[in-house]
């Protein structure tokens, strides 16, 4: 047995309770935050007593019905629209090469905040964007841009676009991360290929023998992505519609209302908001109780083949459309940060200019130095806390339990807008006046889930064999875990904490409101010129915001060779 | 008091009010003089954090400016906070004051003008008293002209002093249309020729707001006009606003995406502008123009103008919360953007553009020598146009007015577009 009283066993062991603690408190503590002056108590505007005030004024408010079932109809439908295009895709090319070609493609906009997302997408659809471009005057006869109602359309098609394109690559990744595990990998593989050899299509194989012991791996994600997809701000401020926005938008522009009684309304929003989310996650959850009761004879009623063909060239194109947006959108965004005059039909800018680099590069080294400094810190303690209790779970010998694993996902499941106005609330409680401290203090609330997610499965899966050799020769817990067992996941570690950086990039609602529009990033100020005057100024913010973490991503790939060919040297 | 036995009391009123003003004329200037050092030694060497909105790369430029110079005299780190909207730091000071920090305060200083800062001034969440010990503050010549102490029409109170003054100026594409509108009756008629051609940013936006105080400054006739420079009543509100939501049911089937959707914020304009879907856009700060098409953001087509029936006109302030961490500091940044030297900076066409508050009678020759400027970039405004300066209305109208265009344009949008989908 391991003799344990060193400090650093003692700092493991705590390490999960204080992690719980450092999750719970702050979104339970934001809740609260909310609640109360939902219902009326706000003693900044000397309202002491509890009414329904707030959700009347609520119901009361012009477009509040469409505001929630627009943010309902784009969220469902984009999750649900980017999770069959993936399986779709994980059917179509399951025995492909093409399936890791299209992972390679899809991927790097995994790593592009959501707000540079909806700029590039902007970018693409608007009247005057390079579709239209593309198509004017030769095919539409446009010699103007044509007055069309994208982006911004009232039922929030753009948005869901947007959505739908951000999220399908990350759920692709989380598929495909499932399946690298060996032995599901291995199974589901072996098992497609018996059903091949009995002579089903190999569409109906994937469905009926891999989707069904994939999905669990994909259940999380695809609610996370829902979650999101239902309560975030950024897609929405930048393609949504205002009139009326989503909920999570028009609570946001209530909180930050003139008038001050408004707050009470925003709060009562955000709880609608809450239980608009999990209303939402509940649906899912019966959907999917649905789809598996009535699929439940299909899959075992033994017919080969459903129009597979017809289904494959139907993905075939979509994924071709796809991939076709993505570059599109890229190189639409590249055009506009190098672009001089470019007028309206022109597919190519009259010139091309270093000037707006060269003037942002000016104005954004604070933001930079902000965004990286905020990045490395909420990363850096996300990872010690995930590595810790990791630890902690293998020297315990058990798993964490389902609580705390759910306590890991809150700030994931949980839609922000409805606790960061209470945490928010709860600082200036505490008289945290710091507020880069506030601001690297949330967003370790949302680096942490996803650092602990891309670790997890590395950290367990470490074969337990070579922690117990060290430990017989006499290596002390310390020494396993930082001599041993470091070094073997340097490379999950790596892409870890550049996941981490990438999450922290990319966080708008957590910097602006913790940091009381204090602290500028580079994903606020890309937000901000989203709406401003210039696409070219845009374009470079937006840039910037997808250069970062693809850095983060490059180093976290070279570092752990650099090493290896270091130490294969020294 | 002894004369108080025998003097009724309002000449006794009087009676003090002439000993206090000529105790005033006899020792306040030099009081001020002092006063002024004492706040100079106090306010060096400081952080101000100056909540402006941030959306505009000129003005940021002008402002990293302002910080240069006040790091050079009196050694003030100058942060600007960049916000999207002024209402931000209006709720970041009223939270703080609801968490009872009432003395460390993150708002140092706000740039601030119309409905923010009748907001704050209501709820006591400004400074005041401080603007007229400004030393530069004569230099605006006050008495001369009121307008540096009316916050459209709401006495500052000396809560905040002012930094400068706009008017509402058009620019148009002279490729995409030959001739712009140049009263809004033409506006109307110039849009059914160009549909889809126009559009102004949705209330509460400033420039959207300014754009429906001109409309309804031009519609009502003069001898209803009064009205709009007292407080907003029903009575009122329903002689003159009809005239405005027939003229706008008529402009919006004509605007940019049929009137279904209005941009938010004003700088949608200019991009829409540069995307060549608009051919007539509006701003409060002319010199953006040329300067945005010496950025390539505006096409060199583009060329401004004056509506010949006239110019929405207003001040802007910089103000102190009550609880700012650093007054003195902010009240040495305010006092140095009322000098010359920064005001004729802010003047020049290719720093900001923004017209001076100051009366330049009070200059001396050297300082008003800092204002000439050769204007000549084809698409800025002629300084020659000259067309009446229309007064802001009084600020209660601003409130009605976005409440009533909410109601009628604002919800409804999405219902109309739904029906017209249907049918």
């Amino acid at each position: 047995m391991i003799k344990s009283a060193d400090f650093f066993t003692h700092a493991v062991q705590h390490t999960p309770k204080l992690l719980m603690a450092l999750l719970i408190l702050p979104v339970l503590g934001g809740l609260v935050g909310v609640l109360l002056p939902a219902f009326g108590y706000i003693p900044a505007l000397n309202k002491m007593s509890f009414s329904l005030q707030g959700f009347n004024a609520l119901i009361d408010t012009a477009g509040f019905s469409q505001m929630v079932l627009l943010s309902a109809f784009s969220a469902l439908s984009s999750t649900l629209l980017a999770f069959i295009i993936t399986i779709l895709i994980l059917a179509c090319y399951f025995n492909s090469p093409w399936l890791y070609r299209i992972q390679r493609l899809l991927g790097p906009i995994l790593v592009i905040p959501h707000a540079a997302a909806a700029i590039a997408i902007s970018f693409l659809i608007t009247p005057s964007g390079m579709i239209s471009r593309l198509f004017s005057p030769w095919l539409s006869g446009w010699q103007s841009p044509p007055d069309w109602l994208l982006p911004h359309d009232a039922w929030g098609i753009s948005m869901i676009l947007g959505l739908t394109l951000k999220e399908l690559p990350f759920l692709l990744l989380m598929a495909l991360a499932a399946l690298a595990q060996a032995d599901l990998g291995a199974k589901l593989r072996a098992q497609h290929k018996i059903a091949l050899s009995l002579g089903y299509c190999p569409m109906t194989a994937f469905f009926k023998v891999v989707l069904p012991n994939l999905y669990p791996f994909l259940r999380l994600p695809v609610l996370a992505v829902l979650a999101y997809a239902s309560a975030n701000v950024e897609i929405p401020l930048i393609l949504g519609p205002n009139a009326p926005p989503t909920l999570a938008v028009a609570i946001m522009h209530w909180f930050n209302d003139v008038d001050l009684s408004l707050r009470i309304k925003a709060s009562a929003g955000a709880v609608i908001q809450l239980l608009l989310t999990i209303t939402l996650l509940a649906a899912w959850w019966l959907l999917e109780k649905l789809t598996k009761r009535v699929s439940q004879t299909s899959i075992i009623n033994g017919k080969r083949d459903y129009a597979g063909q017809h289904i494959m060239r139907f993905t075939h194109v979509t994924t071709f459309i796809l991939i076709s947006c993505v570059v599109l959108s890229l190189a639409g965004l590249v055009l506009w940060a190098f672009a001089g005059y470019w007028r309206f039909p022109s597919s190519l800018p009259e010139q091309f200019v270093f000037m707006h680099w060269q003037n942002a590069l000016i104005q954004m080294h604070t933001s930079l130095i902000n965004t990286l400094l905020i990045g490395f810190s909420a990363t850096f303690i996300a990872v010690i806390f995930t590595l810790f209790t990791l630890e902690a779970e293998q020297q315990r010998a058990q798993s964490l339990s389902r609580f705390a694993s759910l306590v890991i996902y809150l700030p994931m499941l949980i839609p922000s807008i409805a606790f960061l106005f209470g945490l928010v609330w709860l600082q200036e409680q505490l008289n945290s006046q710091h507020a880069l401290f506030n601001v690297i203090f949330s967003h370790l609330l949302f680096v942490v889930p996803y650092v602990f997610l891309s670790l997890a499965s590395s950290y367990r899966r470490l074969d337990p064999r070579f922690a117990n050799l060290a430990a017989s020769l006499g290596a002390t817990p310390a020494s396993v875990f930082w001599r041993v067992k470091l070094p073997m996941l340097i490379s999950p570690i790596c892409i870890a904490f550049a996941l981490g950086l990438a999450i922290s990039f990319s966080q708008y609602l957590p910097t602006l409101l913790n940091g009381g529009g204090r602290i500028d990033t580079i994903t606020t100020e890309a937000v901000t010129l989203a709406s401003g005057a210039s696409r070219r100024v845009s374009s470079v913010y937006a840039l910037m915001q997808m250069l970062l973490p693809a850095l983060a991503f490059a180093l976290a790939w070279l570092l752990p060779k650099l090493l290896k060919h270091y130490q294969h040297k020294a | 008091m002894i004369v108080s036995k025998w003097l009724p009391a309002f000449l006794l009123h009087i009676h003090q009010s002439i000993i206090l003003l000529l105790l005033a004329m006899l020792w306040v200037p030099s009081g001020l003089a002092s006063d002024w050092q004492s706040v100079v030694d106090e306010g060096k060497n400081s952080d101000v954090y100056f909540h402006a909105w941030g959306g505009d790369p000129q003005i940021n430029n002008y402002i990293d400016w302002l910080a240069e110079q006040v790091k050079q005299r009196y050694n003030i780190n100058l942060q600007h906070i960049k916000l999207t909207d002024t209402s931000e730091a209006v709720s970041r000071v009223l939270a703080e004051k609801s968490a009872g920090n009432h003395h460390a305060g993150k708002v140092d200083l706000i740039w601030i003008n119309g409905a923010n800062f009748a907001a704050m001034a209501q709820h006591g969440l400004l400074r005041a008293n401080w603007a007229q010990q400004l030393p530069n503050f004569a230099l605006t010549n006050p008495d001369k002209n009121p307008a540096v102490t009316l916050d459209f029409g709401v006495p500052t109170q000396g809560m905040e002093s002012p930094w400068g003054q706009a008017a509402l100026t058009f620019y148009y594409d002279r490729t995409a249309t030959k001739q712009p509108p140049f009263t809004l009756q033409e506006l109307l008629n110039w849009s059914v020729d160009n549909k889809g051609r126009f559009t102004y940013p949705k209330p509460p936006d400033f420039i959207g707001v300014s754009f429906l105080k001109y409309a309804l400054i031009s519609l009502t006739p003069k001898s209803k006009q009064h009205l709009l420079y007292q407080a907003a009543t029903e009575e009122a509100a329903d002689v003159v606003l009809p005239h405005l939501w027939q003229y706008l049911d008529a402009l919006h089937p004509n605007l940019w995406r049929k009137g279904r959707y209005f941009v938010s914020h004003s700088t949608a304009l200019r991009r829409l502008m540069g995307d060549t879907e608009l051919s007539l856009a509006m701003t409060f700060s002319a010199a953006e123009v040329p300067a945005a098409v010496k950025r390539y953001d505006l096409p060199t087509s583009i060329r401004s103008y004056a509506m010949h029936d006239g110019r929405l006109s207003n001040i802007h302030f910089v103000a102190i919360p009550y609880n700012a961490s650093h007054s003195a500091s902010a009240k040495l940044v305010a006092n140095f953007m009322l000098s010359a030297q920064a005001q004729a900076k802010k003047q020049q066409a290719n720093v900001w553009g923004d017209q001076t508050v100051l009366d330049l009678a009070t200059l001396s020759p050297e300082q008003v020598a800092l204002f000439n400027q050769t204007n000549t970039h084809p698409s800025s405004l002629k300084t020659t146009s000259n067309s009446p300066s229309l007064a802001e209305p009084h600020p209660s109208w601003v409130a009605l007015i976005n409440q009533q265009w909410l109601l009628r344009y604002g919800a409804k949008n999405a219902k109309n577009a739904k029906k017209q989908v249907e049918q």
